[in-house]
């Protein structure tokens, strides 16, 4: 944290969480905070700029066993992105698997100082965080996931959703977790004999249903003053016609009061999840039925999952559809199954604007985003690397802001935008202020981490800014991405990390992890069942399954106390 | 007297983290259980190296940490092609100063991987792996291959804890309701356990392989009677074995590694779960030998997007296995001068390598002699991982475990030796005004 | 027509270790128009510094070009520990005199390069376009692909008269590779697409080819069980055994073509 003070002077601000929509204002810093007011700061001149606070991505695919997996598979992705050391930057690489190192400062380049890690399978969290510690200049935290381990369907079955909370305490607790991660529940403990589950298909030898899952985990998150809802990669991802397995998981939810003012449940990657057709010849785009969905209905928020053309790597905890997109491309497959919790695949994949699938599957990320109606309920994402590299981000963008972008973009892809896809029909572009709801607004709320500084510039926030090099009045779709891809400033903890576009300063980051609370005589009454599992069943042992304090160097804990009902 | 539980052995790949100890006068007196017979010898300690050393006139001369540290960063900083090699018997935290100090002075990083499982990692870069823990091999596997690799020997707690011999969830009768096929080039003591055994003529496990594949295809009519030195008919039983099994796991180790088509060989393997995977659930995995060879595979990825045989010399990371793996580098002559730590090259690499890294100046960082120090010109003794100093392991399996300290020492952990030579050696370039 | 003649310097080599020097930054499109002092400034990689291209070799220089085309690089003296000649090459002709290090012609896209001895592994690799000549033998992945790519080489012509090491043409989809001796094991590994033609004896061509030709002429030392005899046919006079495969990859994708003498 800099203990000097910066001032940020006369630049166009965009904080929605403040209501701020383009004033010109000033911001003022001292000792790593938003403050009212400075005596004899550095000043930032951010005149005609754009200044937003730091972007938060609410869901990537950065640091842990999968995107290691990924990594070690593609050196030929790796030596793509190489970039000599420099004085102040380690050693670069990769493109849609950046090494830790790029992974902070092309993100940081772009404005954005939090991400949330996507997916951490339990067992492995201290791979997730010995990564995390080697990401330069972002805070960061990583959901845990815990639906398709066998003590999660166990209570599900026998509808114990208390000692289902405990378990959630527990498990949360020991990986230093920030939330319940939901990824193709009940699925991937099926693809652990080569099988996979539809949302009412009994998981085999559990015999509970994917949407008992949900719905319990859904019930039991709320158990507690849990800062984030169930975070949910729902079933049959990547299947034509999935759109009604979608609504249906949304459904789950429905009657759940969440302990505060956030959806019961937010659907990640929805792109993947908005598709209508029964074959790959008839696919179409549903994100219409879906975004009807959401505009009507208040339980849910959703990420984009926009596609981003090129080559990629996709990596998720769903297994079987990682193998059947394998099946389909023939390219190398990678496949971790993590024992008793959950599983995952990798494999490359190219989108291809040539490509009828590709393009409506490009065009659904968008559409969502357009369709719609308020920005407060949808976070900009890629699923980073799985629809495209994080850098793409720029792109989407400035599709979002640029009607005319996206029309000369549809003249170069496959004429199946015109008849199986909606975009080329809408008429709207984003403003700034729902650019800023979307980059870091929406999920510093979603994610309960406004009241702890983040995605805001009010008096007491962290001091997170983001400085664009662009006038609010720039249309040109071209200068948009330009700008959005690499600052003017960022300032992280009040310090300038990034200067025109450069990565000046590498402070560590924090990790940010939840600690649930939950009455004794229940933890204990779920320990004796969870001790059972590790004397029988794990590979490890109960007392070397935690992570250690060692693994967070730099963390910060956010309590999660008991609701009392 | 005290009892350690939940300590994990720092020997081999398999990290088994349940051995119980007893510790008297800050010393290891005995193993209670947990540990296989080579891991408790471990466990128990032996001879160390009792001082940093520095060679004068040809004999190893004792001396202080801080002038072995001193001298080691001059070594290092003026050398033209340095090479940081070993890693793979110490913790991620140690690895992870080794990579800086590799990007540092433009060395070149390699681990042990390039003898031993270098080429499996080849094959994933080629056709992925289809993997899982060793708790889903212990609870669900039925049908267990073991080839090339004979873990009754160098793997001794593997089948008891993981594999043929261990009860799991559905697999509560142990080996009763599993088979066990092993295919190697001679009997071993695991293929005396075994259901099947499919001798392969030395060199030939690829055509092996392949048939395999193009049975399990569906087209065994263009298959031979013989390949490989393996009757058709044998095939075709292992095949049918493969297509009734619900869970089948593959482990394999040296024996196809290093022979005939070396890592094609691990393709073909990978090629043959996948073949596999029409018919069952399928994984295969490497017997790592290092109990964190794995560790500085993932920490070298994760920090430079490679696995190792790192080239940082031009300040970025080139990789290229085979032009900046270790054996290669000393066999041609390339480097000038190696850093040799938690690893014993002087036992494992062939003798023309060595011949020149007697020649070229050494440093050696290890708790115990061994034929390095032989010939080392920098000999600096290190805290025992596991024992002496904990940190972060990865097993064979990609899980990672935390090793603990169990006993204090004077000897200073791997950690904080890289550490002090890489302060060093900015020093030194400091002082140069650079 | 000007050449340039670079004679590696004795000391270069006599040290302690034979660290070797990378002139990917010496090819005739990037040397084209520079002045003999410009060309002893061009900076060359020695290990982990960067020194003038004049103080590791004798700098000459005869004649003028209009073009690269016109420029012809002699390189000379003990180039055993010599990377990347001739790396992304455009245009042009590299002479080599003597054995060569890696990567030879790597991702070359035109002009000649003529080696007058043995080259190192992964000489052609990733090649695009261009001829490449190896007098002497090519030691292992000749024109093969760079680890994890699923395209090597794409296009270009490439003869080697005397053996080959093992990987020849890994994951070729394009071009021309003549090998006038044997060839080591698994020559057109994963093979899509070009042709592959072998004069000397070889054993286990072919494995997961789905596209391309393999001539072999020579001896056959062990073929892979995984393909599947068609018929004898007749090319250029001669009569083959023609193959279809790798079944190993399956019926759909098993589309390469042998012809074995």
């Amino acid at each position: 944290m800099a203990d000097g003070e910066l001032l940020i002077r006369n630049g166009v601000v965009y904080d929605p969480i403040n209501g701020v929509k383009g004033e010109k204002k000033d911001i003022c810093i001292q000792d790593g905070k938003i403050v009212e007011s400075v005596t004899n700061p550095k000043v930032i001149d951010a005149e005609g700029r754009v200044v937003m606070p730091g972007g938060v991505d609410i869901h990537a695919h950065i640091a842990g066993g999968k995107v290691n997996a990924g990594r070690i598979m593609r050196p030929e992705d790796e030596r793509k992105g190489v970039e000599p050391k420099t004085k102040v930057c380690r050693v670069q690489s990769g493109y849609s698997i950046p090494n830790t190192f790029a992974t902070g400062y092309r993100y940081a380049k772009m404005g954005y100082t939090f991400v949330m890690e996507a997916a951490m399978p339990p067992l492995l969290a201290r791979h997730t965080h010995e990564e995390m510690v080697d990401i330069p200049i972002l805070d960061n935290a990583a959901m845990p996931l815990i639906d398709n381990n066998w003590m999660t369907m166990e209570y599900v079955k026998s509808g114990d959703t208390d000692l289902l909370a405990a378990y959630i305490a527990w498990i949360i607790k020991a990986t230093k977790g920030y939330g319940v991660k939901v990824v193709n529940p009940g699925g991937t403990e099926a693809w652990g004999w080569a099988k996979n589950c539809d949302l009412n298909d009994a998981v085999p030898y559990f015999d509970v249903t994917p949407a008992e899952i949900v719905k319990c985990l859904g019930e039991a998150n709320e158990k507690f003053e849990m800062p984030h809802s169930i975070h949910v990669h729902g079933n049959m991802l990547g299947h034509p016609g999935n759109y009604e397995v979608t609504t249906a998981t949304y459904d789950l939810v429905k009657g759940i009061k969440p302990y505060r003012d956030r959806p019961a449940m937010h659907a990640t990657h929805t792109q993947f999840h908005s598709y209508g057709g029964t074959t790959w010849g008839n696919f179409e785009s549903k994100a219409g039925a879906i975004a009807d969905y959401i505009n009507n209905n208040d339980h849910v928020s959703i990420d984009l999952g926009s596609v981003i053309l090129g080559d990629t790597t996709t990596m998720t905890a769903d297994g079987p559809m990682e193998y059947s997109l394998y099946q389909i491309t023939g390219r190398k497959w990678t496949n971790h199954d993590v024992e008793l919790e959950t599983g995952s695949g990798i494999t490359p994949f190219l989108y291809s604007g040539k490509v009828s699938v590709h393009t409506i599957q490009w065009a659904i990320g968008q559409e969502l985003a357009l369709l719609v109606k308020d920005p407060w309920k949808i976070a900009l994402t890629t699923d980073h690397p799985n629809a495209g590299p994080f850098i793409g981000y720029p792109i989407i963008i400035s599709m979002l802001m640029s009607k005319k972008r996206r029309e000369e973009s549809a003249e170069a892809m496959h004429k199946a935008i015109f008849d199986r896809a909606e975009l080329p029909s809408i008429d709207r572009e984003y403003d700034l202020n729902e650019i800023a709801i979307i980059t870091r607004g929406m999920a510093a709320k979603t994610l309960g981490l406004a009241e702890h500084g983040k995605g805001h510039l009010g008096v007491g926030a962290d001091a997170d800014v983001a400085v664009y090099d662009m006038s609010p009045e720039e249309r040109d779709a071209g200068k948009i991405q330009k700008a959005f891809l690499n600052t003017k400033y960022t300032i992280k903890a009040g310090e300038i990390v990034v200067k025109d576009g450069e990565v000046v300063a590498t402070p560590p980051g924090r990790t940010i992890f939840v600690t649930p609370e939950c009455d004794d005589k229940l933890m204990d009454e779920m320990m004796v069942t969870l001790k059972d599992k590790f004397d029988k069943y794990y590979s490890v042992t109960f007392n070397n399954y935690p992570v250690q304090d060692a693994y967070l160097p730099h963390p910060y804990e956010i309590k999660a106390p008991w609701r009392s009902s | 007297m005290v009892e350690i539980t939940d300590v994990v052995c720092s020997l081999c790949g398999c990290v088994c983290d349940d051995i119980v100890l007893e510790v008297e006068n800050n010393e290891v007196v005995k193993v209670k259980r947990g540990a296989c017979s080579v891991g408790k010898a471990k466990l128990l300690g032996h001879e160390r190296i009792k001082s940093p050393m520095i060679r004068e006139n040809g004999e190893l001369k004792e001396c202080s940490y801080d002038e072995a540290i001193k001298k080691a960063a001059e070594i290092l900083y003026k050398s033209r092609r340095p090479l940081l090699y070993g890693w793979s018997s110490t913790v991620c935290e140690a690895d992870k100063v080794g990579v800086e100090l590799a990007e540092d002075i433009g060395a070149i990083i390699d681990n042990t991987a390039s003898v031993c499982h270098g080429p499996s990692v080849l094959a994933i870069q080629d056709v992925g792996l289809p993997s899982c823990t060793l708790g889903e091999v212990k609870n669900r596997a039925d049908l267990v291959i073991y080839w090339g690799a004979n873990p009754a020997q160098a793997h001794a707690n593997h089948m008891k804890r993981y594999s043929y011999v261990s009860k799991g969830y559905w697999t509560a009768e142990g080996k009763k309701g599993k088979k066990l096929v092993v295919m190697d080039v001679r009997k071993t003591m695991t293929s005396k356990m075994a259901d099947v055994f499919v001798q392969v003529k030395q060199g030939k496990d690829y055509q092996v392989f392949s048939a395999l594949r193009a049975i399990l295809r569906g087209h065994e009519d263009v298959v031979p009677d013989e390949v490989g030195g393996v009757p058709k008919a044998q095939l075709l039983e292992v095949a049918s074995m493969v297509k009734e099994a619900k869970f089948m796991m593959t482990f394999f180790g040296m024996g196809v590694t290093h022979t005939g088509a070396r890592h094609n060989n691990i393709v073909n393997a990978i090629q043959f779960t996948r073949a596999a995977h029409l018919h069952t659930k399928a994984n295969i995995m490497p017997l790592r030998g290092h109990y964190n060879v794995a560790g500085i595979n993932q920490v070298c990825t994760w920090e430079t997007g490679f696995p190792f045989a790192i080239d940082l010399s031009r300040g970025y990371p080139w990789y290229n296995p085979g032009e900046a793996s270790a054996t290669d580098l000393l066999y041609r002559a390339d480097c000038d001068s190696a850093m040799i730590i938690a690893s014993d090259p002087g036992a494992h690499f062939p003798g023309e390598s060595l011949r020149h890294l007697a020649k070229i100046p050494t440093i050696q960082i290890d708790p115990y002699a061994n034929p390095t120090t032989e010939f080392a010109d920098v000999v600096i003794p290190a805290a025992v991982s596991g024992i002496e100093a904990e940190g972060n392991v990865y097993r064979m399996d990609n899980v990672p475990i935390r090793l603990r300290k169990i006993i204090d020492t004077d000897y200073l952990p791997d950690e904080e030796i890289v550490e002090r030579i890489l302060t060093e050696v900015r020093a030194l370039r400091e002082k140069e005004g650079e | 027509m000007q050449t340039i003649t670079l004679k590696l310097k004795n000391a270069v080599m006599s040290g302690i270790a034979a660290v070797p020097v990378e002139v990917d930054a010496l090819t005739p499109d990037k040397l084209f128009g520079k002045s003999e002092a410009e060309l002893n400034a061009v900076n060359v990689w020695w290990g982990n510094r960067e020194e003038n291209t004049g103080e590791l070799f004798d700098v000459s220089v005869e004649g003028d070009a209009a073009s690269a085309d016109e420029v012809k690089i002699v390189l000379e003296g003990d180039l055993t520990r010599v990377k990347r000649i001739g790396e992304g090459m455009k245009a042009g002709e590299i002479e080599a005199r003597g054995d060569v290090d890696m990567h030879c012609g790597a991702m070359m896209e035109g002009g000649r390069i003529v080696v007058k001895g043995n080259a190192d592994c992964w000489a052609g690799r990733e090649m695009r376009g261009g001829e490449l000549i190896i007098e002497g033998d090519a030691d292992d992945n000749l024109c093969a692909m760079y680890r994890g790519e699923i395209a090597g080489m794409i296009g270009g012509k490439v003869t080697v008269n005397g053996n080959a090491g093992e990987l020849v043409g890994q994951y070729m989809t394009g071009g021309e590779i003549l090998i006038k001796g044997n060839a080591n094991r698994l020559a057109g590994l994963n093979m899509s697409g070009g042709k592959i033609t072998i004069e000397g004896d070889a054993e286990l061509f072919g494995p997961d080819m789905t596209g391309g030709e393999i001539v072999m002429k020579g001896k056959v030392l062990e073929m892979m069980p995984s393909f599947k005899f068609l018929e004898t046919a007749t090319v250029d006079g001669v009569e083959y055994k023609k193959y279809l495969g790798d079944f190993a990859m399956g019926e759909k994708k098993a589309k390469g073509t042998l012809y074995v003498r």
